[in-house]
């Protein structure tokens, strides 16, 4: 095998996996005919293409699942990851309850949702019991202190509707898709690396008046992730990555409203941001070239 | 789009063929990366525009052969004519004396 097709079979990796078993030898057939053989490397402006078409096609394929419920179940499954992460700095005091959140979030995007949904309950249940100071199954010592990423006790900001938002969100949706005969595809096990990156700040809004490197990673995350769905969207004309943001949103504004008289400039900066992010992919898929083409 | 809708007029291609026609037919100006074209070709045969007419094992790799649709047709003959209009609206000053 030559550097250069070994460089193209390694690009074509940016394609889902199902398009590769299909067409990845035809793509790299017509790639080796339009190349010069004397090179090694391709072309940078084929390396960008393959790279940009390939996720082009990641966000078409995902459109062969029905709308709704896969849009449902992505907003499930940010939901889960973010809950996860809501717990992280506090593994070493709750790791029973943070294994079996781990767990949920492993199922969901398995797409297992019937088991997922008793083991999101238990948790969600217990959020509910750490955020208002019930004992549900073993008594936790109250505050729950973190042992890194964070200062804040767990729910020490955000209080009883912050804890209990986005997983109620995510036992509704569970339950809802758990109604449904069809099981929803299997997700991206790089949901999985989200959950470091959301674990900075708690379930509490994070202050921005002296923002961390740690933070800024969170922030970014999420505006990088909605940029995404408002991408996909408009690349596909299709409503699906709204829906999810919008139960991350409604999820994520739970905590906020609930201090929104202490929040200050930036707070609602930021707020305004994901807010707006969300409106623009459900406005976006409108404006679809392709949609506007059939 | 346009042009690779108009390389298939004449018949079924595939995509080592279909690259080929659109930078002959556009004069050099249009030169797909072959990750693009590949896209437009797969988003029109999901909308019924393309079908594939058959597919053939060269060297060991599969190479589908695309072919135009009546819709297909359709679109680049409306697409035509409008680029006509657009077209005579200039072309008709000039005839005039008025460009």
């Amino acid at each position: 095998m030559s550097p250069l097709e070994r460089r193209y079979r390694r690009l074509i990796r940016a394609y889902p996996r199902a398009y590769r078993a299909a067409h990845g030898e035809e793509l790299l057939d017509v790639l080796l005919g339009h190349t010069d053989p004397r090179r090694s490397r391709p072309p940078l402006r084929e390396v960008v293409s393959l790279l940009a078409n390939g996720l082009k096609e990641r966000a078409w394929q995902a459109t062969t699942a029905p709308a709704w419920s896969d849009g449902l179940h992505l907003g499930v499954t940010a939901l889960c990851a973010a809950s996860l992460a809501a717990w992280l700095p506090y593994a070493a005091s709750i790791p029973l309850w943070c294994a079996l959140s781990a767990l949920a979030l492993v199922l969901v995007v398995m797409g297992r949702v019937r088991p997922a949904l008793p083991l999101a309950l238990l948790t969600g249940i217990k959020s509910w019991a750490l955020g208002t100071g019930v004992v549900f199954v073993d008594a936790t010592p109250l505050p729950v202190e973190p042992a890194f990423l964070t200062p804040d006790p767990l729910y020490g900001l955000s209080g009883p509707l912050g804890a209990v938002a986005g997983p109620a969100l995510a036992c509704a949706g569970l339950a809802v898709l758990a109604l449904r005969e069809d099981r929803p595809r299997r997700r991206s096990p790089w949901w999985l690396a989200t959950v470091p990156l959301l674990a900075t700040a708690g379930p509490a809004w994070m202050s921005l008046d002296e923002p961390a490197p740690a933070v800024a990673v969170r922030i970014a995350a999420e505006a990088v992730t909605l940029a995404g769905a408002v991408w996909a969207g408009r690349l596909t004309g299709d409503l699906r990555w709204a829906l999810a943001a919008a139960l991350y949103l409604v999820a994520g504004s739970a905590a906020f409203a609930q201090h929104l008289m202490d929040q200050s400039r930036q707070d609602l900066a930021y707020w305004g941001l994901l807010a707006f992010l969300t409106l623009v992919a459900a406005v976006a898929p409108r404006g679809s070239r392709m949609r506007a083409f059939t | 789009m346009y042009f690779v809708l108009a390389a298939l007029l004449d018949g079924p291609l595939h995509g080592h063929a279909i690259v080929g026609r659109v930078i002959e037919l556009s004069r050099d100006r249009v030169k797909p990366s072959v990750s693009t074209l590949y896209g437009i070709l797969e988003r029109l045969t999901a909308q019924g525009t393309l079908i594939v007419d058959r597919e053939e094992v060269v060297d060991g790799r599969n190479r589908r052969y695309f072919r135009i649709t009546d819709r297909g047709r359709a679109i680049a003959e409306a697409e035509a004519e409008r680029m006509h209009h657009a077209a005579s609206v200039v072309r008709g000053r000039r005839d005039l004396g008025l460009a």
